[in-house]
């Protein structure tokens, strides 16, 4: 099945599902797979930290990166997923041109994935960040292949 | 292709482009009348039903909130006032133009709509956490900030291997496009409001809204209209093939006092206030 994950949002798959993001800017995509129980979850997060908007973040955590990280782990963990097994893979967190420092969400937004991450002793295997390109995601749940699309190319991730 | 011929056909299109409702233009110009009765307004009205009941659907949008049901044009005046109520009349107008798909940015049907009715509720939401006096005419000049690209998409699109070469030397993608099709979309958005006579402040910050330090006169409704595009951008709502290409001017970001905490509390909001206002229109 094609399951769409739109801004600010987290979902996940099994077997044979396609888990598909479209125009990530500065948003993260944040893909995590476990071969073994064969679930894999997609989160498109919009802003680093939940503190900006509390009220929102209770309604849908997916929309920041601190609390939408722990909601796709504690899914797939909920899905049979082991910590041990995962490979979590990152796109987006672009940024416009310039060096305007108010307007690099995308960095924040990856800051915000690096220190959650370490914390919690994972490691990245793959990503593909920075940058003006805008960028869409279709992530296979039965390979865990994740394909980046930007600029009018695709590509495995 | 001549830049001649470009321009030359470039001019066609925009002679060619359709006319804003005669209805919406005559509410625009008694929206800025000190002296307008309710009964002018409703008259006005009565001479496009379908405009109507657009209208009355925009202004029961769970956006605005209003405490009653709208069920006339009078309690609309009553409840938005005149300035905002002809707002929603150029939404309700544009619509239908802005929902079209558009080629060489490729941004599929429905997603320009999108991102313009994002564009104007991220305006008003920034002035209001910036706490700036901004004009009314806000929403509106956020809502056809883009109008050119209807215009110059086909023409990016023939040219897009040019343009592309001039963005990976640095460009903004709008300065690429102005190197490349000796135009770019925001002169062509402003030549076609010109055309519909909008208010100059609209044509203005529509005009300049990838470079609102070239404009003669600084205003703020142009400033945050700038500012609420790149926001939309970065959320990915619009976004084709240009990706991030621009560039936020820190003119603007001083100015308008902004901190990344205004940016980011107005882009937890955004998308809800669009879709609000979006599902009582339905395009595409």
């Amino acid at each position: 099945m094609n399951i769409t994950v739109m801004v600010g949002d987290m979902r996940t798959g099994r077997n044979g599902d396609l888990l598909v993001t479209h125009a990530l800017g500065s948003c993260l995509g944040l893909m995590v797979f476990d071969p073994v129980a064969q679930v894999g979850g997609l989160l498109h997060a919009m802003l680093p930290l939940s503190s900006i908007n509390p009220e929102k973040a209770k309604a849908n955590p997916a929309m920041f990166v601190d609390t939408g990280v722990p909601l796709l782990f504690k899914a797939l963990y909920a899905m049979g997923a082991v910590k041990e097994r995962l490979t979590v893979k990152a796109a987006g967190c672009g940024n416009p041109m310039g060096k305007n420092e108010i307007f690099k969400i995308g960095e924040r937004n990856y800051t915000v994935l690096r220190k959650l991450l370490w914390k919690n002793t994972i490691l990245l295997k793959a990503e593909n960040v920075g940058g003006t390109a805008s960028r869409t995601i279709h992530f296979e749940v039965d390979s865990g292949t994740v394909w980046l699309s930007s600029n009018g190319t695709k590509g495995p991730l | 292709m001549s830049a001649s011929s470009r321009g030359d056909q470039i001019g066609k299109r925009i002679a060619a482009f359709p006319a804003m409702s005669g209805v919406a233009l005559d509410l625009l110009a008694l929206a800025g009348s000190p002296v307008v009765t309710v009964q002018q307004i409703e008259g006005l009205l009565k001479r496009d039903p379908g405009l109507t009941a657009n209208l009355l659907k925009l202004a029961n949008s769970a956006y605005f909130g209003l405490p009653s049901k709208v069920g006339s044009v009078h309690q609309a005046v009553m409840l938005l006032g005149l300035k905002r109520l002809a707002q929603m009349v150029v939404a309700a107008c544009t619509s239908a133009m802005l929902g079209s798909g558009v080629p060489g940015y490729e941004l599929p049907e429905g997603e320009l709509w999108r991102h313009s009715l994002a564009v104007s509720v991220a305006a008003r939401g920034l002035a209001r956490e910036l706490k700036l006096d901004a004009a009314d005419e806000i929403f509106t000049a956020g809502l056809l900030h883009d109008v050119g690209k209807l215009i110059l998409g086909q023409f990016v699109k023939e040219a897009y291997p040019l343009i592309e070469r001039e963005v990976a030397l640095g460009l903004t993608f709008e300065r690429a496009e102005e190197r490349v099709l000796g135009v770019d979309h925001a002169a062509i958005g402003a030549q076609i409001l010109c055309k519909w006579s909008l208010p100059e402040n609209i044509v203005q910050a529509v005009r300049w809204h990838h470079a609102p330090e070239a404009s003669e006169r600084t205003d703020t409704m142009l400033d945050v209209v700038h500012v609420a595009n790149m926001l939309c951008l970065m959320m990915g709502v619009g976004m084709g093939r240009e990706g991030l290409c621009h560039e936020p001017s820190p003119v603007v970001t001083r100015r308008l006092g902004l901190e990344p905490f205004h940016l980011e509390k107005v882009a937890s909001q955004t998308l809800q206030w669009a879709s609000e206002l979006s599902q009582s229109l339905a395009v595409a």
